[in-house]
């Protein structure tokens, strides 16, 4: 699971909303993979970035050199975008968990696919 | 480069074409003749088709290194009833070999372009070496000690008559009397396609020797990827957009899609595991496992924002063994929670959801003004989109109207206003394409 992914993931536990969001990262096993640099691909993801929710994960990784937001001019900036390029696309959590931040419910993430399935008690009206 | 044809299920290189044979009143032994005509009539037409299709085999060697053509030639027996290309897509007009081939090469840029339906389409990317090939063609003897086979369907009048075995039996004497080939039911280097029925009388040669909706870049295929391919292009995919799969099954739309459109964030669900793991090895076969990534959801459930997602591609299983069937209901409303306002949705229906959702009490919200159900009676089929033949500019243009006529079996879904619908054979079944843009925010 990249951390482009984790930023667009939210807790869909029943009476959670819009609090179910961010899920807390934490990874057991982890993996760096080259991604071929597309510049134009990450300029497009910047706007729509949940950055407090990026730093959080980031952080939760050990992440060096991570961007604190959005800069001036980013769509030129060549370092900029390559330092995001890496963040967003070249982590990989392969095993971990993420966790509802309300509820505290834990979805397990392993072989890079989390599990976000519910049992039907947990689900949302 | 013929392989950048996605939609197309078969591609033919025409020999003939003509007026169906007559067979209402003569006797069988004046039919075979006129049979045999349509081998000995006219050999300019044979000799040059098979030069071009001599010159494609060996543009095709030379650029493909590593040979596709060799996975598994599918089986066929002279005479058999059926050709085994099962799942034509069907289009109301029969469009099939019309403009494919007509041993001019046009250089029209439709290349991807199909009639939705394209069994074959009419445009290509022609090498241009070609150009001056097809001159030369008819005059050169070809006679080398060519193998080869004949693939004969017959439907309508002329199949009560006749078996495919006799008319390909007829043919095949023919050939051999006329071109000295020798006939190799098994592995053949020229296969010979015949095609009678009621309203025509074609004759062609297979470009391929396995159907262009076998992907060499899908290892397993779940959905027939000529209708993944035609579902993600009607979805107006754009460079930076987030594309949904939330019943990936195996992946294939996605697989397409990301072959074509790759600057795009592309995600695939499924509540399977198994399906899941076959996912990830094809996404791995593929390539593409940093393109596209996966999750583990229920469609209904989606762990998503509302409005964080651009585009969804779907095909919503149907059958038994499915069981949230029923739910095509909540399914919809799923998706149309999390798309973004002026998203498009494009889902592969089976006549059962089809019916659930005509019936389906959702729209509160009328329809704008140019889409108003009409009640036109005798409209049967959805929309075909035999009119349309550029798909890239339809894409753009449609964004405010309606088809009309087909749409009026389309009731919107809360938000969701149906843009298209097409009726699209699966081989065994039909299914329906809909697609659907989010008109509104729902006010969450």
């Amino acid at each position: 699971m990249k951390l482009l992914t984790h930023n667009l993931l939210s807790s869909h536990v029943r009476g959670v909303g819009p609090r179910g969001f961010p899920l807390r990262l934490q990874a057991t096993e982890v993996r760096i993979n080259p991604v071929e640099f597309n510049p134009d691909f990450v300029a497009r993801m910047i706007p729509k970035v949940e950055w407090a929710a990026l730093l959080e994960a980031a952080d939760t990784l050990h992440l060096v050199e991570v961007p604190k937001g959005p800069i001036e001019g980013y769509e030129h900036d060549e370092k900029f975008l390559r330092q995001m390029h890496h963040v967003l696309l070249e982590v990989d959590v392969l095993e971990g968990t993420l966790q509802c931040p309300e509820s505290g419910r834990l979805f397990p993430i392993s072989r890079g696919i989390p599990n976000m399935l519910l049992s039907d008690e947990e689900t949302e009206t | 480069m013929l392989k950048k044809l996605k939609s197309a299920e078969r591609l033919f290189l025409l020999i003939k074409k003509q007026f169906p044979l007559n067979v209402s009143s003569e006797s069988k032994g004046k039919i075979f003749n006129e049979m045999q005509r349509l081998v000995n009539d006219d050999p300019e037409s044979w000799l040059s088709a098979i030069s071009i299709w001599k010159n494609l085999l060996e543009l095709d060697a030379k650029k493909d290194k590593h040979s596709r053509r060799d996975a598994n030639p599918l089986k066929r027996k002279v005479g058999e009833n059926d050709i085994t290309n099962p799942k034509k897509l069907k289009t109301e007009q029969m469009q099939e070999l019309q403009e494919s081939r007509e041993c001019q090469l046009e250089k029209q840029m439709e290349a991807e372009t199909v009639e939705h339906g394209g069994f074959l389409t009419s445009g290509e990317k022609p090498p241009e070496a070609f150009q001056n090939d097809v001159v030369k063609a008819a005059g050169t003897p070809d006679r080398k000690d060519l193998t080869f086979r004949v693939s004969c369907r017959c439907s309508g009048t002329l199949a009560k008559t006749f078996t495919a075995q006799e008319v390909g039996r007829v043919i095949g004497i023919a050939l051999m009397k006329q071109y000295g080939w020798k006939a190799d039911l098994r592995n053949p280097n020229l296969e010979i396609f015949i095609h009678l029925n009621d309203i025509y009388s074609v004759v062609g040669i297979p470009v391929f020797r396995v159907p262009l909706a076998s992907r060499a870049y899908i290892k397993t295929a779940g959905l027939r990827s000529t209708i993944a391919w035609a579902m993600a292009s009607l979805a107006e995919i754009k460079a930076g957009a987030f594309v949904l799969d939330p019943m990936c099954g195996l992946g294939t739309i996605l697989l397409e899609a990301a072959k074509e459109w790759p600057d795009v964030y592309y995600v695939g669900a499924d509540v399977s595991d198994s399906q899941l793991l076959g996912a990830c090895d094809n996404l791995k076969a593929a390539g593409l496992q940093d393109r596209i990534e996966l999750l583990k959801v229920s469609v209904i459930e989606l762990p998503l924002p509302s409005e964080s997602v651009d585009i969804i591609i779907s095909d919503i299983p149907f059958g038994k063994k499915f069981k949230l069937g029923k739910d095509i209901k909540n399914i919809l409303q799923e998706m149309e929670r999390v798309l973004h306002v002026g998203g498009t949705i494009v889902l592969l229906l089976s006549k059962d959801h089809h019916k659930r959702l005509q019936d389906c009490e959702q729209s509160g919200i009328p329809l704008n003004s140019k889409g108003s159900h009409t009640d036109e009676p005798g409209i049967e089929k959805c929309l075909n989109p035999g009119e349309k033949t550029d798909l890239s500019d339809t894409v753009s243009s449609s964004s405010e109207a309606i088809s009309q006529g087909g749409l009026d079996k389309m009731p919107p879904f809360g938000s969701l206003v149906p843009m298209e619908c097409y009726q699209v054979s699966l081989g065994r079944t039909d299914a329906f394409i809909y697609k659907y843009r989010k008109s509104h925010s729902l006010g969450l």
